[in-house]
């Protein structure tokens, strides 16, 4: 008369175990869910019954109840109708309990009982501790990724049941897709001129910079950083883990049905809520676009187009590379180490700077430079200005390098990286400079003449040094970083000059 | 009402601080009546029975009264004339002792006239020199270098305390006054205790302490757009001849630029170039027959105290004042960076496709070149400067 069945639930992007109890009893017809469902796993009600008819299997006249345990946490979603549906039919003896003994069950039931995915598969059975697992077949190559368990996929709910009865032979999983190819990424060669934004892209992908391009519309700005994740390596295994369980969680298709191998890719329009990039706006806490981006690249196009707040609420994740994010009925930690990428005209006709051709008036301006905060562009270590190419460049002239070159170096400078026992430059403790990036005499006379000049801060110059090391590290210039590093270091992390005028 | 009674100045200032007061306004009260009998007949909700001022005041005449009525009963003249006091501004009515006479014969004078500051510095020739708040960095030098020569010649260098180009000419102007140059006179359109642009707090104070600040709004106006277009007709009143350095084609100083037409004053405008928004109308200025500035000579030639020949300068070298170039010399490499470059603002990305260097090289020779002070680079964008740039 009573069935537990195991099974898990999603919050944020962490899967937790969930024992489903089943319970038939005499008493009135009735069917109750408790233990804290949330209105999509208390409608489950009305499918698994709809399911179980339709399959021309029982549905008892006598009082049932299922309790989701731990009773104290809330559990959401549609995933949980499988488990009950399989343990209704175990607590009537529809099913032997030896049949489903060490199996966990995940998926949601439509009214003629088909079984179909949900959101979250790799968290999810990743916090299973069964010898094996039953999801819908669309899945089961996702939750074959964690890898400890025995994936059993199936279309229908009368096909589970004839399986686990061991009436019928349970159905080859689908093929995963092919492995998603390399060259996903545009290449950097379509790139024509503009040798000073490849440069910054280049660096941004070696040193982890975050990176601001600035200039006119039709500058190329995109065109850049949609070049970028094709530079970075590809992910390690533990980073891909993390990306698929992301994105699993936030039910955005995997490529292929596979590991996220490459780095990710997250442009969000700057209509997007504070909600939306952060995390957490349903019940189940649905990771937001930076924790997408995590192990990849954000970019925000048109960034002075942003509400202000939102932009804001990058500070703490930018800087911790995780997002605490907090509601009345829970709290969890996305993952959201992302190089940023953002795009912004310097004015909103695009055509500002100190040539002047600008038609936007003095308000105007000066509310569209206050859209990015200080400490917001502080951030930036490459603030870079992107003009228009010339019109010799765009049709003649030949095309750069192929990102595959490029990405080598990128690859080379990052291991450099690692050997001072960091990710990458960007993350130098400002202590450990002077160890790992000690300056040539002319570099550090430069550099003190910039900082009695006033145009450097403390915080800048360290910004500035770890640049320098990263532009020395893709020309193997050894261990001392030169003037011509530096220089160039300090070029590409311009001042920024957002509706700000001569005076 | 307290106290002493005050003079005629306090009703005027009393008057001039009513809400809903503008130029035309003030004038119609004051050419009618004395200040006094004005305030007086304001407080009486009588002086809207004048047809002169009954016809500036638009389709709803009575509610100004009421308005005016309400605000003059509400205010102590006595104890409002002392605000002026506190502050250090002085007041000064049309057809009354202590006006300034450069002003009374103009033919639309601001009525009421505070000032802050010495209105002596009024006596002499003067100059103004008007243009854009979004200038050029060569907008900004050649307005910086116009003001000081022409205060060291002793014109008097008349502006208006905004940025970009007037707060780079009275910048050159305090320059000179520190070596006997002549005073600078700041005619702004906000209240004089009213600081706008707050950036240029400090510029008020040197240009009230070594010349004089001027305003037609009471103490307390805030910048309200209207007040500009009146200010521009003080400016082009007081100068003898007005230059435009750099404007856009829609900015302010085609106002200025009307105005003195409409005196008579003679006008110079400052030639750009023609890819320049900046210069957009001092360039249509020039196409319409206007006098070029090519120097502080082209200015004083207009203004009668000069006969030397122009441009002089330009044949002399970079240096304005054709005096020997105290900067390092660049290199080969620096030079011909300097050439690619030219006198228009270049982004690293620009100057690398002009001078087919790669850009950790570029960089290099631009640094050196900046901390020989032959460049200068603001928000990622590369411009030449002159060696005396303020």
């Amino acid at each position: 008369m009573l069935a537990t069945i195991p099974s898990a639930t999603l919050l944020g992007v962490e899967g937790h175990p969930v024992a489903v109890e089943v319970h038939v009893s005499n008493g009135l017809p009735g069917f109750t869910i408790v233990g804290l469902p949330d209105a999509a796993c208390r409608e489950s009600r009305d499918r698994v019954r709809a399911a179980l008819l339709s399959s021309g299997l029982a549905w008892p006249m006598r009082r049932v109840t299922v309790n989701l345990a731990p009773s104290g946490m809330r559990k959401g979603g549609a995933g949980l109708d499988l488990p009950i549906a399989v343990g209704l039919l175990v607590a009537i003896g529809e099913l032997s309990a030896e049949a489903v003994a060490g199996c966990a069950f995940l998926g949601e039931l439509g009214l003629d009982g088909s079984l179909r995915r949900v959101p979250g598969v790799v968290p999810l059975v990743d916090a299973l501790r069964t010898r094996s697992v039953a999801v819908p077949l669309e899945c089961s190559a996702e939750a074959g990724l964690v890898g400890r368990h025995a994936v059993r996929g199936a279309s229908a709910l009368r096909e589970l049941v004839d399986c686990l009865k061991g009436d019928a032979p349970w159905p080859p999983a689908p093929e995963a897709g092919p492995a998603p190819r390399d060259a996903a990424s545009p290449d950097l060669a379509d790139v024509r001129g503009q040798p000073v934004g490849r440069t910054a892209i280049e660096v941004c992908a070696a040193g982890g910079h975050h990176c601001l391009l600035s200039g006119p519309p039709g500058a190329g700005k995109t065109m850049l950083a949609r070049r970028l994740p094709g530079l970075l390596p590809t992910l390690t295994r533990d980073e891909a883990l993390a990306a698929t369980r992301v994105h699993s969680a936030a039910g955005v298709p995997l490529p292929g049905g596979w590991l996220v191998t490459r780095p990710p890719f997250r442009a969000p329009h700057h209509g997007a809520s504070a909600v939306s990039l952060i995390g957490g706006g349903t019940a189940a806490m649905r990771p937001g676009e930076i924790s997408l981006a995590h192990s990849g690249v954000l970019f925000l196009d048109e960034m002075g187009e942003f509400p202000r707040h939102v932009l804001d609420a990058l500070r703490q994740p930018l800087e911790e590379g995780v997002v605490r994010v907090s509601r009345a009925r829970a709290s969890v930690i996305f993952p959201a180490r992302f190089l940023l990428v953002g795009a912004t005209n310097p004015c909103p006709c695009g055509a500002g700077g100190p040539r002047n051709s600008c038609r936007c008036s003095e308000a105007a301006r000066s509310r569209y430079a206050r859209r990015l905060s200080g400490p917001l562009l502080d951030r930036f270590d490459l603030r870079v200005l992107v003009s228009r190419p010339e019109v010799g460049e765009l049709m003649g002239g030949t095309g750069g390098e192929p990102s595959s070159v490029v990405a080598e170096r990128v690859a080379s400078a990052r291991a450099r990286a690692r050997s001072r026992g960091v990710a990458c430059n960007a993350a130098l403790p400002a202590g450990r400079l002077d160890d790992v990036a000690p300056l040539t005499t002319a570099a550090s006379r430069l550099l003190e003449h910039k900082l009695r000049a006033g145009q450097l801060g403390a915080r800048g110059l360290h910004r500035v040094r770890r640049v320098a090391r990263t532009l020395a590290d893709l020309a193997e210039a050894g261990h001392t970083v030169g003037e011509e590093h530096v220089c160039l270091a300090l070029d590409l992390r311009a001042e920024p000059l957002v509706g700000e005028m001569v005076a | 009402m307290s106290g002493e009674r005050p003079p005629l100045e306090g009703f005027a200032a009393a008057l001039a601080g009513l809400p809903a007061m503008g130029p035309s306004r003030i004038a119609a009260l004051l050419d009618t009546w004395p200040a006094d009998d004005a305030w007086a007949r304001v407080v009486e909700g009588r002086a809207m029975r004048h047809e002169r001022v009954e016809s500036t005041c638009g389709p709803r005449p009575a509610r100004i009264a009421s308005e005016w009525r309400r605000a003059a009963r509400a205010t102590d003249v006595a104890e409002h004339w002392s605000r002026y006091a506190a502050h250090g501004v002085g007041v000064r009515v049309l057809g009354h002792h202590g006006y300034p006479v450069a002003l009374a014969d103009d033919n639309d004078p601001p009525r009421v006239l505070f000032h802050r500051g010495d209105l002596d510095a009024l006596h002499g020739t003067r100059a103004s020199i008007v243009g854009t708040r979004r200038c050029t960095r060569y907008g900004h030098d050649i307005s910086f270098e116009f003001g000081r020569d022409l205060a060291r010649a002793g014109v008097r260098v008349v502006s208006g305390l905004a940025l970009g180009i007037d707060g780079a000419a009275h910048r050159g102007a305090l320059e000179a006054t520190d070596d006997g140059g002549a005073p600078p006179i700041g005619v702004v359109g906000s209240g004089l205790d009213v600081i706008y642009p707050k950036a240029h707090a400090r510029l008020w104070d040197e240009v009230a302490r070594a010349g004089v600040l001027l305003s037609e709004a009471p103490l307390g106006a805030a910048p309200e757009p209207w007040r500009f277009p009146a200010r521009n007709r003080i400016i082009a009143a007081l100068g003898s001849v007005v230059v435009v350095v750099e404007s856009h084609p829609r900015g302010g100083s085609r106002h200025t630029v009307d105005e003195a037409a409409a005196r008579g004053r003679r006008v110079l405008a400052v030639p750009g170039s023609v890819r320049s928004a900046a210069s957009a109308f001092t360039n249509e200025l020039l196409a319409e027959g206007c006098h070029p500035a090519r120097d502080s000579t082209d200015v004083l030639v207009a203004l009668g105290l000069s006969t030397a020949v122009a441009g002089a300068a330009v044949a002399g070298g970079a240096d304005g004042a054709g005096r020997a170039d105290r900067r390092r010399a660049p290199d080969a490499m620096g030079s011909s960076v300097l050439d690619a470059l030219g006198w228009d603002a270049a982004s690293l990305e620009e100057l690398a496709a002009r001078t087919a260097q790669p850009p950790a090289r570029l960089s290099v020779v631009l640094n050196h070149l900046e901390r020989d002070g032959w460049v200068e680079v603001r928000g990622g964008w590369w411009e030449r400067i002159t060696e005396v740039a303020g």
